[in-house]
């Protein structure tokens, strides 16, 4: 049965507030669709995680969709510190989120044990700095320190995560989310097969034969997917490889609206609230910076050397 | 051409510096900016078989212009390997693999620890900052740590707000003490006045030259601890003519290590 459905009832059905939400991306593939869907739909409370946090997440938090994140990380990149997360610590607006800090080598680990069904996994960074000082919502939970059972060294054993739901966006999919990715992975594979369940968003839906024929690429399978959604440009100001690349123009855009709370109101207004979906969004982006502009985001195109699977 | 070219600037003396510290064969994990620079210049003079990684999933990336971030897209084609974080910070860099990384602080003390999560308090901050991302895991598990810093007694410190990232901890021992494994730790603290490297005893950063236009008294002014300075201080070598034609002709033709001059590097 396809689970072909719109980005709009992907999010109604499977993201409930309260959730704890999982967003893939690494600025390579952030399903920035869905993103802006949970802001349109005025989701609360959720918690969220990732590895390497940007501006998906900064947007999230400045428009109050977020009460608890599990961090690793959050700037702008080459745009400096994310403005809506820092009004969040520094100035509760629009109101302190709460952080449970972990660092890219312990959280891909946490997510990979959620994956694995592992109840948690031994860790050999963290120890000794103030990441053990500060815990949050997680409490005494937040880590462990045990000694080894196998030579009595000191261990960190940190909880394996397991999100309600895991939003990721892909290069192509089929119609019941096998869902195939090329380029940089960051912790996306661990943080959707550690979720209770996967909507899966998608630059192209292809036919099961057209998977069949580079299964290797596969990072989720179908039967963990409840929602597929084919959203061209969806990663964007993000990239996607082979599709289109980051659009630096629109991160700078995003820096100088973020950098107040009037401008980030105006940009949500423009940018999400004025747009009823992504085909919307990219609509009124070329009306607003022009075909050229758009064009040239496209990613010249290379193939690789064909592969066989044959026998 | 001379030897050392003198209209370098200190950006690329400090590229240079890191470039030093990487010997023929490294592994090297790097970010963007002077890691990436550093790692470049060792590759295209003394060590042409170092190869670096990006945490993001990257190992033996052929970008066709310069990476802005370690997710950037022309990371992807061309790479030996894409994978992701487990892959990476996982499989290489925690079972051992790596042998240099760069950490850049906003706040580093005299023990080489890292400061990239708050100024001020941590429950009420002055300034929130990104938090640790790769940095931790980097300076707990890489063989040699080389930290670039700003050199004022604000970035500079004694003791940083918080320990984002471990250097010697709180001296000789701590990094045993928390099983952090043996043999690594900092190695070197670049500035843009100075080269310091940590005591093999007291853990301390100490001044082992002071670049060209600097002193030792200058440093001294401007390292809020009671700095050692090394019996043989010597003025830092500046960059030299093959090191200059490599950035400028095949890393960086367009110069964008200037904005770090935007930066304070100066």
């Amino acid at each position: 049965m396809s689970k072909l459905t719109t980005m709009k009832e992907a999010i109604a059905a499977h993201v409930a507030d309260g959730d704890f939400v999982y967003i893939g991306g690494y600025i390579c593939r952030t399903p920035f669709s869905a993103v802006h869907e949970i802001i349109r739909q005025g989701k609360k409370d959720l918690t969220i995680t990732r590895s390497n946090a940007a501006d998906d997440f900064d947007m999230l938090i400045g428009a109050g969709c977020v009460k608890r994140f599990i961090a690793t990380f959050l700037s702008l990149g080459v745009y400096g510190l994310g403005r809506c997360y820092r009004r969040s610590i520094e100035k509760s607006i629009p109101h302190k989120i709460e952080l449970e800090e972990y660092s890219n080598l312990s959280l891909p680990l946490m997510l990979m044990a959620g994956a694995m069904g592992m109840p948690f996994i031994p860790v050999k960074d963290m120890v000794g700095t103030d990441l053990m000082n500060v815990k949050s919502f997680m409490g005494d939970n937040k880590y462990k320190m045990i000694e080894s059972p196998f030579d009595k060294s000191p261990v960190m054993l940190v909880p394996a995560l397991s999100p309600d739901v895991g939003i990721i966006h892909v290069q192509q999919s089929d119609e019941n989310g096998n869902a195939q990715i090329w380029g940089i992975g960051g912790d996306c594979q661990w943080g959707a097969n550690a979720s209770k369940k996967v909507i899966v968003s998608a630059e192209r839906i292809v036919s099961r034969d057209v998977i069949g024929m580079d299964p290797s690429r596969t990072i989720v399978p179908d039967f963990k997917v409840a929602a597929v959604v084919e959203e061209p440009y969806g990663s964007h100001p993000g990239y996607t490889p082979g599709f289109y690349d980051v659009d630096f123009v629109f991160g700078a855009l995003y820096q100088k609206a973020s950098d107040t709370e009037q401008g980030f109101n105006e940009f949500l207004d423009e940018w999400v609230y004025g747009t009823k979906d992504r085909a919307d969004y990219i609509d009124h982006y070329i009306k607003k910076f022009g075909w050229e502009a758009f064009h040239r985001l496209q990613a010249r195109f290379g193939f690789s050397f064909p592969v066989s699977y044959e026998y | 051409m001379s030897s050392h070219p003198n209209d370098y600037i200190k950006p690329e003396l400090m590229a240079c510096c890191g470039a030093r510290e990487i010997k023929d064969g490294d592994v090297v994990i790097v970010g963007t900016g002077f890691p990436t620079m550093s790692a470049n210049i060792a590759k295209h003079t003394h060590a042409q078989n170092a190869v670096m990684m990006q945490e993001s999933g990257v190992y033996d990336a052929r970008p066709r212009r310069p990476a802005l971030s370690v997710g950037d897209p022309c990371l992807n084609p061309g790479a030996a390997f894409v994978g992701g974080l487990v892959d990476i910070m996982g499989m290489f860099l925690q079972k051992g693999w790596v042998d240099v990384g760069f950490l850049a602080g906003s706040q580093v003390d005299k023990y080489g620890n890292v400061n990239t999560t708050v100024i001020g308090d941590y429950a009420a901050p002055k300034n929130r900052l990104p938090g640790s991302g790769g940095a931790n895991p980097i300076g707990s598990l890489v063989k040699r740590v080389l930290i670039i810093a700003l050199h004022d007694t604000r970035r500079l410190a004694e003791r940083v707000d918080f320990i984002t990232t471990p250097g010697y901890i709180d001296g000789p021992g701590a990094r045993e003490k928390w099983g952090l494994p043996p043999g690594t730790g900092p190695a070197a603290l670049i500035t843009n006045k100075a080269l310091m490297r940590f005591d093999e005893k007291t853990k301390e950063a100490y001044l082992v030259s002071y670049h060209p236009g600097s002193s030792v008294d200058e440093v001294r002014d401007n390292t809020p601890w009671d700095m050692k300075v090394s019996a043989d201080v010597r003025e830092t070598e500046p960059p030299r003519a093959e090191e200059l034609r490599v950035m400028r002709e095949i890393l960086d033709p367009h110069r964008m290590i200037k904005i770090y001059e935007k930066r304070g590097y100066v």
